[in-house]
């Protein structure tokens, strides 16, 4: 089989050896959960339980009618004990309800439901229910994505196993031991959307696993054309337009969505939840992470309630050197959010957590650019870093605009390659926020 | 609880292992072949213009950055390599002092007075020889044999200056003792001629650019751009096209000059237009300026407009029409 792959991106040094292979260690019981209120992106939802009610595992306990909204559900049976602002793995405060176990494992699941005899609308409406988000790390609601609005065609889906981050090796434990259910969730997928094609993409370091999706797709494709496609690893080959960009050839259009080159990318950990919320009616409860780096001394592949506080993991099922400690991430090293402490939950987009040590994590200074276009060389986005750089230095928003600004993906290989350490995404990022400001303030006034 | 020594920083965490001072570091690496042979032509007179350049050039950025309050970052290497640099585009018969002199010019005055490294609009090196060359014009054309002592004896001609006053390829080959044309190719080739102490040998240069290139710290469009350009309007006007590209100081400026990151455009088809105007103007200048040499100010000249050439720069991801909706199609029809 071809390799394929994107045009531009880096190599980061991949790091992933340490949990490479290690199989899932279940977490099964936690004494507390604390579960972020908003754990998608869109519409904020509101508790539906106040402080002393009885929870189950599964039950519903916070939703709202908008579209774009997914409810969230107890990870644990117990008490309600606060509801409060707690941090956040974005390293901002929310709303979390705390649940304190009662050591009982009363359920409250979904009926199971045939993805295959169910209408579409049934099909949507069981994702939006079991309250399942892209858990690639952007947290977009399942459903929305899978309803593109009348006279988009999809033609394919993609199952997204790149796993493009380093350190992070949940995707490949997920294929390796939960690869039926990948598939079946992206065959549900593909019967709800009426799509007769389906690829699962992933880098060639983790090429061992071909032939056991070969076996899944045999035994629970339900006979759908599902193919497996190698791609040669490099970053950012998981972001979602370069994953399409590297298996169709096509290009996502520029302020467009991936259902306009009529394609569809999916998670394996997102496809995975799909497949327990028919089979089993379970809902997004549990996710499986990697916890990794140079100070973690017990580095794992776990699964986990939604809302286990990292906190309460170490050091009883994870040993860290303290000493070493010097960087503790929510997700991976390119795109994740450091934060002060372990007082953070696991939530459903969370991949991994690292621990990293001082030879890991480097404390730059800022230098001045030196036109050495790094930056744009590795850009899958073909944009000219250095030059936008200029631009938001200039405060001169419209020029950044007009270089290509707002098509920025975040992915932060320009920062990851900048030899004078220059904060290109990170400017970017507050660039991009200024500029959505503008626009708002402009469409505002002209409104009035 | 870990302490509360936790290192806060948006993402990226992890970064390349590439830094400035590495950078520079490279490409003094890649100018050390034609900086040892710049030396066994010339002798301890090179090293002397070598050593002073580049003293210079590093202590008159470290006394500037002093004197103005900024903080001294003669660390990266930076004011080494632009010391080297001019060191390698000034004749032997330079003195030690006029060397010193271009290496302050170069540092302090071309690249610290617009902000340091990275806002310099202009070459630093190639501004610290355009000042030497006005300011000593005799003593920055005056060229001595190789493997000679650096006596009056022993001046000579260039061979771009043999051209420039009249001579004929033949000439020229007279000059540097080869019999043939073919000879004369070889010898300029391998650098058994007079000219300044680095640009001599074509191999050796040829040889650093390939380790920049293997190492990407440059990119081919420049250099090829302008060394095809020269080559292809000196040929246009009537200069045999082979020498051109052996003589002078084309190879020297189009691989180590016009690739300097600061004074040349950043995107593809601007360092294409970059390269290629500098070789016109190059080739312009030796058929009809008053220099046998127009390297210098060619780049200079380009420098000039780099940074509207930025505008050239590639279209971006996903910048196509977006395929128009399958209902809109059907309204059409």
């Amino acid at each position: 089989m071809k390799k394929k792959t994107f045009r531009g991106g880096a190599h980061p040094p991949e790091r992933k050896e340490r949990t490479e292979g290690l199989p899932l260690e279940y977490v099964r019981s936690v004494k507390q959960v604390v579960i972020p209120v908003n754990q998608h992106f869109g519409a904020p939802i509101h508790p539906l339980v106040k402080v002393g009610d009885v929870v189950k595992r599964g039950q519903k306990i916070a939703d709202a009618e908008a579209k774009m909204t997914v409810p969230v559900h107890a990870s644990i049976a117990g008490v309600v004990k606060k509801i409060e602002p707690r941090m956040q793995p974005n390293n901002i405060d929310g709303m979390c309800i705390v649940i304190e176990s009662d050591g009982s494992d009363a359920t409250d699941f979904l009926p199971p439901l045939d993805g295959f005899a169910c209408t579409k609308e049934e099909a949507l409406a069981r994702i939006h229910e079991a309250g399942i988000v892209g858990m690639g790390g952007a947290g977009f609601p399942a459903h929305v994505k899978f309803s593109p609005p009348p006279g988009k065609t999809i033609d394919v889906v993609i199952a997204n196993a790149a796993e493009c981050e380093p350190y992070l090796t949940i995707d490949e434990r997920t294929l390796a031991e939960n690869g039926g259910d990948v598939v079946e969730g992206l065959a549900i997928v593909m019967k709800a959307l009426g799509v007769k094609k389906g690829v699962v993409g992933l880098e060639d370091n983790k090429a061992q696993l071909v032939a056991g999706i070969g076996d899944a797709i045999a035994k629970r494709g339900h006979g759908l054309d599902i193919s497996i496609q190698v791609l040669t690893t490099k970053y950012p080959q998981g972001g979602e337009k370069m994953l399409i960009t590297a298996i169709t050839g096509k290009e996502v259009p520029s302020g467009g969505l991936p259902m306009d080159v009529g394609c569809v990318v999916s998670n394996v950990g997102t496809l995975k939840a799909i497949a327990d919320a028919f089979t089993k009616g379970i809902p997004l409860i549990e996710r499986a992470f990697t916890i990794t780096g140079g100070a973690c001394e017990t580095p794992k592949n776990l699964v986990a309630p939604i809302g286990t506080l990292v906190a309460d993991l170490v050091p009883a099922i994870v040993k860290v050197n303290d000493a070493s400690l010097r960087c503790i991430v929510a997700g991976g090293p390119m795109m994740g959010v450091s934060v002060p402490n372990y007082a953070f939950p696991i939530q459903k987009n969370t991949s991994g957590v690292l621990l990293m040590d001082r030879a890991e994590a480097e404390a730059s200074e800022e230098g001045t650019c030196i036109r050495c276009g790094r930056c744009m060389r590795t850009c899958s986005c073909r944009l000219s870093p250095a030059l936008i750089n200029e631009s938001l230095l200039a405060n001169d928003l419209e020029d950044a605009e007009a270089i290509g600004l707002l098509d920025c993906i975040e992915c932060g290989t320009c920062s990851f390659v900048c030899p004078s350490r220059v904060r290109l995404v990170q400017r970017f990022r507050v660039g991009k926020q200024l500029l959505r400001g503008k626009k708002q303030k402009e469409a505002q006034s002209a409104r009035k | 609880m870990p302490a509360n020594s936790m290192l806060l920083s948006s993402s990226p965490h992890v970064f390349a292992n590439v830094d400035v001072r590495k950078i520079m570091l490279a490409v003094i690496l890649a100018l050390a072949p034609a900086t040892a042979y710049g030396v066994l032509l010339y002798g301890i007179p090179a090293v002397v213009v070598i050593v002073s350049s580049i003293a210079a050039a590093v202590l008159g950025e470290f006394l500037f950055d002093l004197a103005i309050g900024k903080k001294p970052r003669i660390g990266d290497l930076s004011a080494v390599l632009t010391g080297l640099l001019l060191a390698l585009i000034l004749p032997v018969s330079t003195s030690w002092w006029m060397a010193a002199l271009g290496g302050i010019f170069a540092t302090v005055f071309a690249k610290e007075f617009f902000g340091g490294i990275g806002a310099n609009p202009f070459n630093p090196a190639l501004v610290g020889r355009a000042i030497l060359l006005m300011s000593f014009p005799a003593a920055i054309t005056t060229w001595h044999k190789p493997f000679g002592p650096i006596v009056d004896a022993t001046t000579t001609a260039t061979p771009l200056n043999v051209l420039k006053l009249g001579g004929t390829l033949q000439d020229v080959a007279a000059s540097v003792g080869a019999t043939d044309i073919g000879s004369l190719y070889l010898k300029l080739f391998i650098g058994a001629r007079s000219g300044c102490i680095g640009e001599s040998s074509i191999m050796l240069i040829l040889l650093g650019g390939a380790l920049l290139l293997a190492l990407g710290v440059i990119q081919w469009i420049t250099p090829v751009a302008m060394m095809a350009s020269a080559v292809l309007v000196s040929w246009l006007l009537g200069t045999d096209p082979v020498f051109a590209f052996l003589s002078g100081g084309l190879a020297f400026g189009a691989i180590f000059m016009a690739t300097d990151y600061s004074t040349s455009p950043i995107t593809p088809a601007g360092k294409a237009l970059f390269g290629a105007g500098a070789g016109v103007i190059t080739a312009l200048i030796r058929k009809f300026g008053g220099f046998p040499e127009g390297v210098t100010y060619g780049i200079l000249i380009m420098n000039s407009v780099a940074p509207y050439m930025d505008k050239l720069r590639v279209p971006r991801y996903g910048k196509v029409r977006p395929p128009e909706p399958a209902a809109a199609k059907e309204a059409v029809k």
